[in-house]
């Protein structure tokens, strides 16, 4: 237990203070979190994400490459347009193929739908509650119904279009390598529009809900990655960029990213060779391609007082709110375009061949890439998830707060330590299997 | 036709035994859709909210860990909910959580009578398209008990 220290501001304990965060509530699945705490300082982090020791990738060897989409949707419930995107991008790569035109244009919306459906999830559900200083989004509910109820709307708004080009909400069927396994009418993404066009509404109207919220003090001197294209705020296509100067076409991304083994996780814990550990996501994506944001993002933006550089991973939480603006923003000029394609997808020619993508997860880049081999079979697959990616950017955010837990009473040191891993939307079940946390002190 | 009870199937088919829930469904519907019954299903909790603003009862199939042994099929009183069950799957909130914020966001509107038919499973695996051979043999029982909800609650 600790010494005795009770109040805010006080002196550094010298004691020893281990906080183990028996569950991190309100991130998708469960993580396991230990700091320990000794004079005020973090002499141990340990954020441990049991990942299935490259379970998927192992699954998927000898899969003929039009499985692939489906089996990898499977691995995250909330993002499976993610993992569907990626390794179509990277299998079309595979086989020399560019999909374009309509067929493009559904995959950003369909990315779209994916966005508004896990940030609007984040925002409203798991981390909104922290800021306006709610232990959860039900005691939150009682005083601000109407949030709650709006950010709901909207996130069902996202599941409606994932619904309705993906075929079914809980699995999307929908998406095949080359495309679609049926375009849609544009009748069917009309009726799409109104609901759209209110969340759109919505989201400006909750502004004011953001502006005022107080961040944690917190900057690091991260090196932020995102994918960047020459025109569009990203979703599948672009380079491999970084606020430190990276700039790499997506085949390089094994020759600048390294994975290592940390003793207490199977996640493996990403690095830039020679250099350290980085930052994907909604801010990363911001710092690096405001530039990019349709003119309702931007006013979001400037609204919610953000402009970049933003280096403080507690203004995620704005992050999101102004890539839902764009998302909701992009997907309605989509459907506004929308011819219905005369093909549903590009056929690829059965050849060898090696392929990489990224593409932009709700949560950050998230990387395949796959050998095929002559009959179109999977030789070899790679999956990098953006939360592995995150980990040890996490765990170094926890150990630069390790002072500020050291002064604080537990339950509000156990809070903020939460609401700094929240910060990621650690999507865990993309990189863990069951996990446990408990808090301890000593 | 406007439904006199709502059968809601919670889960995701691709996580193992998560995807209990639909599979009741799934049976259910197969077996012959009752007059005046209409069967949805929703990947996660957070659907929940909304669906159940409804004015007819409304019946829950989902998975349950803890509560019994695995392949047990248990009737939840909502009413005696906590409130702070643990989302077995993995994003979002739990059921109980999502009846308790459906009847502090709309008290007026929300179903008047909720259940929760629980099949307890051991675990989830993210990965498996299948239910396990224990669990599969639960469907039927728990397709028993919702039918035996739904003669309670149409009359």
């Amino acid at each position: 237990m600790s010494d005795g220290d009770e109040s805010g501001g006080k002196p550094i304990s010298k004691k020893t203070r281990t906080i183990r965060v028996d569950t991190l509530a309100r991130v998708e699945g469960e993580g396991a979190l230990r700091i320990e705490l000794v004079g005020g300082r973090a002499e141990r982090v340990e954020l441990r994400l049991f990942e299935p020791p490259r379970f998927f990738e192992a699954f998927l060897r000898g899969r003929s490459r039009t499985e692939v989409p489906d089996i990898t949707a499977r691995i995250c419930g909330i993002c499976p347009v993610a993992y569907q995107m990626s390794s179509c991008h990277a299998l079309e790569a595979a086989a020399g193929v560019v999909v374009d035109g309509p067929l493009r244009e559904l995959r950003r919306l369909l990315y779209c739908g994916e966005w508004i459906e896990s940030h609007a999830l984040h925002v409203f559900m798991l981390h909104l509650p922290d800021f306006l200083g709610y232990p959860d989004a039900l005691a939150m509910a009682k005083d601000h119904g109407d949030l709650v109820r709006a950010g709901l709307r909207v996130k069902k708004a996202g599941n409606s279009v994932v619904s309705a080009l993906g075929g079914r909400e809980i699995h999307p069927i929908n998406v095949k390598v080359g495309g679609f396994y049926r375009a849609p009418e544009r009748a069917e993404l009309d009726a799409l529009a109104a609901e759209l066009e209110w969340a759109a509404r919505a989201m400006r109207d909750m502004l004011p809900a953001f502006t005022a919220l107080e961040y944690p003090a917190l900057e690091r001197d991260y090196e932020l990655v995102a994918l960047r294209h020459p025109s569009e705020y990203p979703f599948c296509e672009g380079r491999i960029v970084s606020s430190k100067g990276l700039d790499i076409d997506v085949r390089e991304y094994p020759e600048h990213f390294v994975e290592q083994q940390v003793p207490y996780s199977t996640a493996l814990h990403s690095r830039i060779r020679g250099r350290g550990g980085y930052f994907v996501g909604p801010l990363a994506r911001f710092n690096l391609n405001a530039d990019r944001l349709s003119s309702p993002a931007r006013d979001a933006a400037a609204a919610l007082g953000l402009e970049p550089p933003v280096l403080n991973p507690f203004k995620s939480l704005p992050a999101r709110v102004v890539e839902i603006v764009e998302a909701l923003h992009e997907a309605l000029r989509v459907i506004a375009a929308y011819r219905r394609p005369t093909v549903s997808a590009v056929e690829l020619p059965v050849v060898a061949g090696i392929g990489h993508s990224c593409t932009e997860a709700p949560r950050g880049i998230l990387y395949h890439r796959y050998a095929i081999d002559a009959a179109g079979l999977v030789e070899d697959a790679r999956i990098i998830p953006p939360t592995s990616q995150n980990q040890g950017t996490i765990e170094d955010d926890l150990r630069a707060i390790a002072p500020d837990l050291a002064r604080m009473p537990l339950d509000a040191a156990t809070h903020r330590a939460e609401q700094a891993v929240r910060n990621y939307d650690p999507c865990i079940s993309c990189s863990t299997h069951f996990l446990r946390l408990e808090i301890v002190e000593r | 036709m406007t439904p006199r009870a709502l059968v809601i199937g919670l889960g995701q088919p691709a996580a193992g035994d998560d995807g209990v829930g639909i599979a009741v469904i799934v049976r259910l519907r197969a077996e012959g859709v009752l007059e005046g019954v209409a069967y949805e299903t929703a990947a996660e909790a957070s659907a929940l909210v909304e669906r159940l603003q409804t004015g007819v009862p409304v019946i829950i199939v989902d998975a349950l860990v803890g509560g019994g042994k695995p392949g047990d099929v248990v009737v939840l009183d909502t009413e005696r909910l906590a409130g702070d069950l643990r989302p077995l799957s993995t994003h979002g909130i739990s059921v109980a959580q999502a009846i308790v914020l459906a009847r502090a966001l709309a008290p007026a509107a929300v179903s008047p009578m909720i259940r929760v038919v629980g099949i307890v499973i051991a675990t989830a695996e993210v990965g498996d398209a299948a239910l396990s051979p224990l669990i599969a043999d639960a469907v039927p029982q728990a397709c028993a008990k919702v039918y035996e909800l739904i003669r309670e609650v149409m009359h």
